[in-house]
């Protein structure tokens, strides 16, 4: 179950919404609640630019690299032998510091690296669809509605902050943000 | 079953006696014997026997190795030893622990145990030595540790297989009315080459039991020797690579129920205001009970599988207490420091020429100060603690991965207030030991087997538990000084050591009535007994009890003193402008088995050349467990943090017995070291350990694993051990190659509070 | 519940978030995985389930639908597997307490990758822990068992 992002490339594309004249300030005010919620350590730590998932928290300490080498592997699914499955089943552990579960446990692909980057350049790279799996905002907005190792982000088991808010709530200003023409901080701004 | 006479007076003789299906053969010890473990009912003082061997009229022939195999290749050494003399082949041979039985005391073990170097060959240290051996065998310890097993058995097993062999040999002699010279023995056959007539060990079994047992036994050349001195495939191979269940939590019994422990996370306390209601709902738990130990209070969970077991722990509700000592590791620091502050408190352990007067002349330039320390550290054996226990019809029976099997016993009667005679003790494989494995888990799994109705138990501890409720590698903290003369050299050194005494807070937990005096040799262990010759050397220890439980931890008091000596030497080299192995040189110049071990690795690793760019080397050198060793460790700064690239280790154990077991055993003790150097620590908060898994108390893993070169030398005189010999010197070389390529002296472990590893 | 192990159907009675680990060393008395941590950070609890290696101490039985094979189920000590016979000709084991997960790792990662690299070694076994470190003879049972020259 290795498709999550070929699927979404099989959606029709959604229709191209209105750019309408609206307040940036009302945009950019959405794109804050998104941004807390892509910069939050239960997604950013796995979209990362390098190999390596990442581990932080209230057990794991400040941001570090996901020990026991876990790597990207070929897919983002990790390596032979030590596949992210390996260890993350569908369903979080409910020990404490067990590991985390969801279906397709994986990384997200190096080019959709949130971690560490500022809110513009998380903006820039949500615009563009050679950077999403070629979703464009619409088709974001859903999978982060509906995907299942995304809605792990806000259930993420025992010991572990949640991301802000939900996925109703971020797909909910996910479309406000696009019906106020997606506007981007500039570099700088929070 | 035969009986045995009186026998004159000698330490020990060899002699057999006749077991159902075949013969024991072993050693009775005369003056103060013991009860031989495997004949019920023969317990006369005058002839207790200790059987090494045992053959089968069926062919089966099984050796009593009475020492844990903890992963360090014992059982096939122990073997060996028996099997050169009885001229059997290693494949021939089953191999057992044997049961719990002080007829297996450790002399080797406590020998050490005193205040006097390995090198010291004094009369004193000698009476000193024989006196602690005599000790052990008055206490009847069967214990494993200290490196000793393969010193303890290198006579006595050895003499177990020779006599057997002159019995069996004796035995064919009447049977085939030859000479005993005109036989030979080989491959379990006794064989007349003239006659072309061989008898199997076997047919010989019951008519050996009936030989007058030798009186004098000689022992092979080691030029004759086909086993011992050469790579052995280990007799516990097949089965740990095909999964058999060999393991104390391998252990199965008919009925047996399943339970863990949830102890009181602050050490000593009793816990109060305790609310078991959630965690008695667990589907499958059948009984919560209390346990009160002197290793501490809680609760053991009975329950249908482990599982259940373990939820339920996880949902026991109290109020565990307050700690009654230091509850932090700024508390624990505090307390070193304190200690020492009073140095004339300690105990002094080496003190040579008049180092008082040496540095209250010494000109400031000339002198050198620094204070080390290290935390506490837990164990983390890949196996969790467990012991399975079943007490039915007034006995107790015990399974336990265990390192001391007759304290274990004498212990677990105690508390069910029972006699030790009703306990037995059977000692399985354990996954790891590295000294951990003592009492505590089996007091809990016969406390448990006391509220199970009779049905045999299972305790298995959480990986949580294991770590927080281990017995630490203690905290230490050392100061030191040293006065250089103009070459830069030692003129004087000063030493100052305070850590917890691991034998007061043993005792503490086993027999707390009893009040150690006198010094604890392991705080200064791996300081004040190098072979270094220094014109004015003091080296002294304090005892400073920090409450939480401290044991013994792979290598012991040199886990840190190695690191402190040798890293504090490293700055006298720095300091004095010399290179680190010719200061070694210079300071060693007196025991050749000393120099052979630092010149040689440092050819090995081309010392003398620099290393790449980009990378640096360290260098320690010790006298551990009556082994010599030097070691060199070479890391690279990589853009993921530090990397151990590779080690180079010489050393010297005497007489190697088996070249690939202790090449394996080096390149364990080196990967346990690094990976307490590297990353481990053991915190307290409110007086309860912080860690509890692999998550936060990791080791080294196979892509941080460096290559190893190693050379195993025999000059020297004594045969040292090997399980715990590479431990302190790949901690202390590994800070020092941090040094050289950093620059960052870092004098408080572990390193990865300076620097970052990869 | 029904399992299939090695093969072999098993019929237990289990919750269905208990780990696999427990339902197999508890119930079926299939005792070859082993318990190390419960959290999935040491490795010694490795089965195969429909090939791929799982961390069975955080898989809940209920979700152990596939063919589970243990270290039990690749080879015996009369008919060894060949990474079975490679880690005797190598005397990997010590303690042998992690050496079960070490094999299953070292069994699926040859039987994707029938030619690993040193690389490729390291990244399938971060996760699989030992305390008494044989990981340089695990390294030469490993390509041994691939065929290549040991130490290579």
């Amino acid at each position: 179950m290795r498709f999550v992002v070929a699927l979404a490339l099989l959606a029709l594309p959604a229709p191209v919404l209105a750019q309408e004249a609206a307040s940036p300030q009302a945009g950019l005010a959405e794109w804050q609640k998104i941004f807390e919620v892509f910069s939050h350590p239960r997604c950013a730590n796995c979209h990362t630019e390098d190999d390596h998932p990442r581990w932080s928290g209230a057990h794991y300490g400040p941001t570090r690299i996901h020990p026991f080498n876990v790597r990207r592997g070929p897919d983002g699914f990790g390596n032979t032998g030590l596949t992210c499955q390996t260890c993350h089943q569908e369903t979080n552990a409910q020990i404490l510091h067990g590991p985390p579960g969801a279906p397709n446990w994986h990384l997200a692909p190096a080019e959709m690296v949130w971690l560490e980057k500022s809110s513009a350049e998380i903006c820039a790279q949500i615009k563009d669809p050679a950077r999403t799996g070629g979703m464009d905002l619409e088709e974001v907005a859903i999978h982060v509605r509906d995907d299942a190792l995304v809605a792990w982000g806000w259930d993420p088991g025992p010991g572990r902050e949640p991301a802000p808010g939900s996925a109703e709530e971020t797909f909910a200003a996910l479309e406000r943000w696009t019906a106020l023409g997606a506007p981007c901080p500039a570099e700088g701004d929070e | 079953m035969s009986r045995l006479g009186t026998i004159t007076r000698r330490t020990f003789l060899v002699g057999a006696v006749a077991v159902a299906g075949g013969v024991a053969f072993g050693t009775w010890y005369v003056r103060r014997p013991y009860a031989n473990p495997l004949l019920d009912g023969l317990g006369e003082d005058e002839v207790a026997f200790n059987p090494f061997v045992k053959i089968g009229t069926d062919e089966t022939i099984t050796i009593i190795a009475p020492r844990a195999e903890m992963g360090q290749g014992i059982a096939t050494t122990l073997a060996a030893f028996v099997a050169e003399e009885l001229d059997v082949r290693l494949d021939q041979v089953t191999v057992e622990h044997g049961p719990a039985s002080p007829a297996y005391y450790n002399a080797a073990m406590m020998e050490e145990a005193g205040p006097f170097p390995f090198f010291d060959e004094s009369l004193m240290a000698e009476v000193t030595r024989r006196s602690f051996g005599t000790v052990a065998k008055v206490l009847g310890l069967q214990a494993t540790g200290g490196s000793s097993s393969t010193r303890d058995g290198f006579i006595r097993m050895r003499q177990a297989g020779a006599a057997a062999r002159i019995m069996l040999t004796e035995a064919a002699a009447r049977r085939l009315d030859v000479p005993a010279a005109e036989l030979t023995t080989a491959d379990g056959e006794v064989i007349h080459e003239a006659s072309g007539q061989r008898l199997t060990y076997g047919a010989l079994a019951l008519d050996a039991a009936a030989i007058e047992p030798p009186s004098d036994i000689p022992l092979r050349d080691r030029a004759e020797w086909k086993l011992l001195g050469q790579s052995q495939p280990r007799v516990d191979m097949l089965a740990k690579a095909t999964g058999a269940p060999v393991f104390g939590v391998d252990v199965t019994a008919p009925d047996m129920l399943f339970g863990t422990v949830k102890m009181s996370p602050v050490f000593w306390q009793e816990p109060t205001a305790v609310n078991l209601s959630k965690a008695e709902t667990v589907p499958g738990v059948i009984r919560i009970v209390p346990i009160f130990s002197t290793y501490g209070h809680g609760f053991g969970i009975l329950a249908t599988n482990t599982w259940a077991a373990f939820r339920a722990a996880g949902l026991i509700e109290a109020d565990w207490g307050t700690p009654d000592y230091p509850a932090d590791n700024a508390a624990i620091d505090a307390r070193l420091t304190q200690a020492l502050a009073d140095p004339a408190s300690g105990s002094s352990m080496r003190d040579e020429g008049d180092v008082e007067t040496l540095f209250a002349d010494a000109p400031r330039e000339r002198l050198i100060e620094a204070d080390y320390a290290v935390p506490l550290l837990a164990h983390a054996c890949m196996e969790p603690m467990n012991a399975t226990a079943k007490l039915a019809d007034g006995k107790l029976t015990v399974w336990a991965p265990n390192q001391v099997p007759t304290l274990t016993a004498q212990l677990c009667a105690s508390a069910l207030g029972m006699e030790t005679a009703d306990v037995t003790v059977h000692t399985t494989q354990m996954g790891g030991g590295f000294g951990r494995r003592e009492v505590d888990f089996s007091i809990y799994a016969a406390l448990l087997a006391d509220a199970a109705g009779g049905r045999p138990v299972k305790v298995t501890w959480t990986r949580e538990e294991d770590i927080a409720r281990d017995v630490f590698r203690p905290a230490a903290k050392g100061r030191f000084r040293a006065r250089l003369d103009e070459t830069g050299l030692p003129v004087a050194l000063d030493m100052t050591i305070a850590a917890p005494s691991i034998l007061g807070s043993v005792m503490r937990r086993t027999f707390p009535s009893i009040s150690p005096v006198g010094p604890d040799a392991t705080i200064t262990q791996g300081a004040h007994d190098q072979p270094y010759s220094i014109e004015n050397y003091r080296v002294r220890g304090i005892k400073a009890d920090l409450g939480v439980p401290v044991g013994f931890w792979r290598s012991v008091g040199m886990s840190f003193n190695t690191y402190f000596h040798e890293g504090f030497l490293d700055e006298i080299a720095v300091a004095g402008g010399m290179d680190p192995v010719e200061l070694r040189r210079r300071l060693v110049a007196d025991y050749p088995a000393a120099l052979g071990v630092v010149d040689r690795v440092a050819e090995m690793a081309n010392w003398s050349e620099p290393p790449a760019e980009g990378r640096a080397r360290g260098f320690a050198f010790a006298l551990a467990f009556g082994s010599w060793i030097a070691q060199i460790v070479e890391i690279a700064d990589t853009p993921a943090g530090i990397r151990i690239e590779k080690t180079w280790m010489a050393t010297d154990v005497g007489i190697a017995l088996d070249p690939s077991i202790i090449e394996a055993q080096l390149v364990s003790g080196a990967v346990f070291g690094f990976s307490s150097a590297m990353n481990q620590e053991i915190t307290l908060r409110e007086g309860r350990v912080e860690q509890s898994n692999f998550h936060d108390y990791d080791a080294m893993r196979m892509h941080q694993c460096p290559q190893f070169e190693i050379a195993i030398l025999e000059s020297a005189e004594k045969m040292g051990g090997v399980g715990e010999l590479s431990t302190p010197t790949s901690v202390a070389a590994l800070a020092n190659a941090v040094f050289a390529l950093t620059g960052k002296r870092v004098r408080q472990l572990p390193l990865s509070r300076e620097v970052a590893f990869a | 519940m029904r399992l299939t192990v090695n093969g072999k159907a098993i019929q237990i009675d289990a919750e269905p978030e208990m780990p696999l680990l427990w339902a197999l060393r508890d119930l079926a008395g299939i005792l070859g995985p082993k318990f190390g941590c419960g959290i999935a950070a040491c490795g010694a609890c490795t089965v195969l389930v429909d090939g791929a290696p799982v961390r069975s101490c955080v898989m809940p039985v209920s979700q152990a639908t596939g063919d589970i094979i243990t270290i039990e189920g690749i080879g015996t000590p009369e008919a060894l597997h060949p990474v079975q016979q490679a880690w005797i000709d190598e005397q990997v084991s010590q303690c042998g307490y992690c050496q079960a997960g070490q094999i299953m790792t070292a069994v699926a990662l040859l039987e994707a990758n029938p030619a690993p690299t040193d690389e490729d070694i390291d990244n399938a076994f971060g996760g699989n822990l030992c305390r008494c470190g044989t990981y340089p003879r695990i390294r030469a049972a490993v390509k041994r068992a691939a065929g290549a020259p040991a130490g290579a």
